[in-house]
């Protein structure tokens, strides 16, 4: 890579960034409402359907809900833009007990090799271009990411198959884990990591943005 | 593991630890962190094994250790350093493999270094063969390699082929037996780093090298808490701590409106149906099977002018004429012809479906044969008209706007039986229980009187929930006790009665004036006709009161209705001088009414439909 390049790459890099974040957050705002409609936190009349990836997503269409959903999201994409997450974490907690009995984690890698490579062809010379085939590898059309998280949902959907049945009566936290130099609104706490005990764990699919990679994991409550 | 155990349980806790670090150790870290280990390491095992520790502190050295260990288990005589065993030829082979010599294609995680495999080999080996010939083999292995550092750090890397976390059987592993510990090792670390669920969810973030140090350095701390390694890690994890933070969005998330079964929600339809269509599985309906012109219909809400027979046919009452219509063959004929200076004010048919019949304005009472088209006779005595009639087998009940109901019977010259008393204005609703031992009156007085057919000379109820007239009046098929009344524009409520009782059991406020009720006889339900400002029919389930449907019929206020002798059909006959038939409670195939049609047919009907319930 030249040298000279590095602040168009910056700022390229940050552009691709920005992108990148709005498609994964947009992605968090969906996997929310999946998790809890399919979850079952909030009775199915108040879930509604939308096309997106291809898919029929469903989303709450209950105002305090899509309230709640809208002010985290908002906040995500803030810390996202600033690379400020390394993951999200959605708890399903049993309001009889206060048990978490279902912890969905999405992690959040930031590229900055890839996204590194992807900018010379635009911006660089000639001798320059020659080098960079690493482009056509690494960068990522927008059908592939959305293809991906096509795949992802309907890897979700279909884990509730396998995951135990909740008893209803559920709600629900959303954590994220961010670098300690992030800004904190006032709604946003410490906490802990609210882990289940005696957790299985599943990996779900990822998928990766030009800028990131998502994994999933779910982890639940074994049974007894 | 299980001999270790068996020695003391606190060294089978140390060997484990030290294991897993060799384990753990071995495929997530490089090589510079391994110094790390041979400290740890030594705390640990040092209680078990005590030469080995001195040498270099070797990762390799110390599995190696663990193992011979175990190994020596399977022979009690030998202690620490089994080599002496009397198993010892295997040892030759297992030498062999240790020297790197030997391929061990069993070994699919280790694909660098030679040394690594012959470890994940024993550990496959062992796994296979419940004889530990082999372990052994390790021992001379192991000794071989201690010197060795480059091995061991191989042996560790080799190893990093990620085991995966999904194994997880910590509290398993003592167990389990000590060769498949070893090769287990990788994956019972990281199982048990998951367990100490702090440390997974603070180190979480960082990438897996680093996720791989905060493990180890959380079972150290674990071990010995008071070296500088349990500092280190301290430190350590304050400084992850530090740089991650885990965010809770603090405000509570919204209680959800009601109680979730997901049961029902796995099984739910794709398309969510609406709330009240769920509830309303039957299909109703919408529009009328039939209209016909009824012209000079009078606008009237207290007179009642259409009924329909047993023997299926309609009669209504068109001014000064009463027409008949004929559901079967569809032909209308004219079946009486009042004088000038009158009109019809009721109409209805006898139970028989013989005889219609016909109150005038004038007070006169006229029974016709409508086969023959003949009138049977005039039964005189309202001075006022008669709005509302009533057959019970032979007898005859008219209300009249005084507020008088005369009993006639048809069948002797001195017909009034009896006089009941009890309204102050018109009388406009009048049934008779199927069973014909009670009847319901209504007036303009807002009153609903009930009475016992033995004992007419006072009510045996009087009702004043209404706050308007009532008209629509109507038992319940399935129970006969059941009443619903339905009062007028200024009450515009339908209330039920337990008529053994008094009670009023149920309401419903439809919004607009009752003009009339039905209920059905097959489904629980009733249909309600309604007046200004709906003009509608509604059917309502009973005793749910939800209402399923509500059908806009008429252009004008729904002034009567009737229901076909099948039970399936509903005529209405509105202001806006038109008769429509709707096909309300269609019934499903097989099934059978809840009760008879009329009195005679009821008692087979009742035994239906109890065997029904």
């Amino acid at each position: 890579m030249p040298p000279p390049s590095s602040s168009d790459k910056s700022k390229t890099h940050k552009l691709a960034l920005k992108g990148s974040s709005k498609t994964v957050v947009e992605f968090f705002d969906y996997a929310c409402n999946t998790i809890l409609f399919m979850r079952g936190v909030y009775p199915p009349e108040d879930f509604t359907t939308v096309k997106k990836y291809g898919l029929n997503m469903m989303t709450s269409c209950d105002d305090q809900v899509k309230a709640y959903i809208k002010k985290i999201m908002s906040q995500l994409s803030r810390w996202m833009q600033k690379a400020k997450i390394s993951k999200l974490v959605i708890v399903v907690t049993s309001k009889e007990t206060g048990e978490h009995v279902e912890r969905w984690q999405f992690d959040v890698n930031v590229f900055q090799e890839s996204s590194k490579q992807t900018r010379p062809p635009l911006s660089s010379e000639n001798e320059n271009s020659a080098p960079s085939q690493a482009p056509t590898d690494t960068t990522k059309t927008e059908e592939e990411t959305q293809r991906e998280i096509q795949a992802l949902f309907r890897q979700v959907t279909g884990s509730v198959t396998m995951l135990p049945m909740l008893d209803g009566n559920c709600t629900f936290n959303v954590l994220v884990y961010a670098d300690a130099d992030s800004e904190v609104p006032l709604e946003w706490g410490d906490s802990d990591a609210k882990e289940i005990k005696n957790a299985e764990n599943v990996k779900l699919r990822s998928f990766s943005t030009n800028s990131h990679r998502i994994d999933t994991v779910v982890s639940y409550r074994l049974a007894d | 593991m299980a001999t270790l155990s068996v020695a003391t349980p606190l060294k089978c806790r140390d060997s484990i630890f030290s294991t897993r670090f060799a384990g753990g150790r071995a495929p997530l870290t490089p090589s510079p962190k391994t110094p790390r280990y041979v400290q740890a390491i030594p705390q640990d095992a040092g209680v078990q094994t005590e030469s080995i520790h001195h040498s270099n502190a070797n990762l390799m050295a110390r599995f190696s250790r663990s193992v011979s260990k175990t190994n020596v288990r399977d022979s009690p005589k030998s202690n620490i350093a089994a080599r002496p065993s009397p198993r010892r030829t295997d040892l030759g082979i297992s030498d062999f493999a240790l020297t790197g010599t030997g391929p061990r294609p069993s070994s699919a995680t280790s694909a660098k270094n030679t040394p690594s495999r012959p470890r994940v080999g024993r550990a496959g080996s062992v796994h296979r063969t419940p004889k530990r010939t082999q372990s052994k083999v390790n021992y001379t292995a192991a000794d071989r390699f201690i010197p060795n550092r480059t091995a061991s750090e191989a042996i560790s890397t080799s190893g990093a082929a990620a085991k995966l976390d999904g194994e997880q059987t910590p509290g398993r592993r003592p167990k389990s037996s000590a060769s498949s510990d070893g090769s287990a090792f990788d994956i019972g670390r990281h199982s048990s780093s998951n367990d100490a669920t702090s440390t997974f969810s603070f180190e979480g973030l960082s990438l897996s090298d680093r996720n791989e140090d905060d493990d180890e350095d959380a079972p150290k701390t674990k071990t010995s808490p008071n070296t500088m390694a349990y500092q280190q890690s301290i430190a350590e994890a304050c400084g992850v701590s530090i740089k991650q933070r885990i965010l809770a969005f603090k405000p509570a998330a919204p209680e959800s409106s009601r109680p979730i079964d997901l049961r029902s929600q796995y099984n739910r339809p794709l398309k969510p149906a609406a709330a009240s269509a769920s509830q309303f599985r039957r299909r109703v309906l919408t529009a009328p099977e039939r209209v016909l012109d009824a012209p000079g219909l009078v606008d009237d809400y207290y007179l009642n002018l259409l009924d329909w027979s047993s023997g299926n046919q309609v009669a209504i009452g068109l001014e000064r004429n009463v027409y008949v219509w004929s559901a079967e063959s569809g032909t209308v004929s004219s079946l009486l012809e009042c004088p000038a200076d009158t009109y019809i004010s009721s109409v209805k048919w006898s139970g028989d479906g013989a005889y219609v019949a016909a109150g005038l304005g004038t007070g006169e009472v006229q029974i016709w044969d409508v086969e023959d088209g003949t009138k049977l006779r005039s039964m005189y005595g309202h001075d006022t008209r008669v709005s509302v009639m009533g057959w019970n087998k032979h007898i005859l009940s008219t209300g009249a706007r005084s507020g008088l109901v005369y009993n006639h019977d048809v069948r002797i010259a001195n017909h009034k039986v009896a006089e009941l008393v009890s309204h102050t204005s018109e009388v406009c609703g009048l049934e008779w229980r199927a069973d014909g031992a009670q009847l319901a009156t209504g007036g303009n007085d807002n009153l609903v009187s009930i009475w016992d057919a033995r004992q007419l000379n006072a009510p045996k109820f009087q009702k004043t929930n209404h706050k308007a007239a009532i008209k629509a009046l109507a038992w319940c098929p399935w129970q006969s006790n059941l009443l619903a009344t339905g009062g007028g524009s200024h009450d515009r409520n339908i209330h039920f009665w337990n008529t053994t009782s008094g009670a009023r059991v149920n309401s419903i406020d439809t919004g607009s004036q009752v003009t009339s009720l039905r209920w059905s006889l097959a489904y629980k339900e009733l249909v309600s006709s309604s007046g200004f400002p709906d003009n509608s029919l509604s059917i309502w389930s009973y005793p749910t009161l939800v209402k399923n449907i509500e059908i806009p019929a008429h252009e004008s206020r729904v002034l009567h209705s009737a229901l076909s002798p099948c039970g399936q059909m509903l005529a209405t006959a509105a202001a806006d001088e038109s008769l429509k038939f709707w096909k309300v409670f269609e019934k499903k195939a097989g099934t059978a009414n809840l009760a008879g049609v009329s009195g005679s047919a009821s008692t087979k009907g009742l035994t239906k439909a109890t065997t029904i319930r």
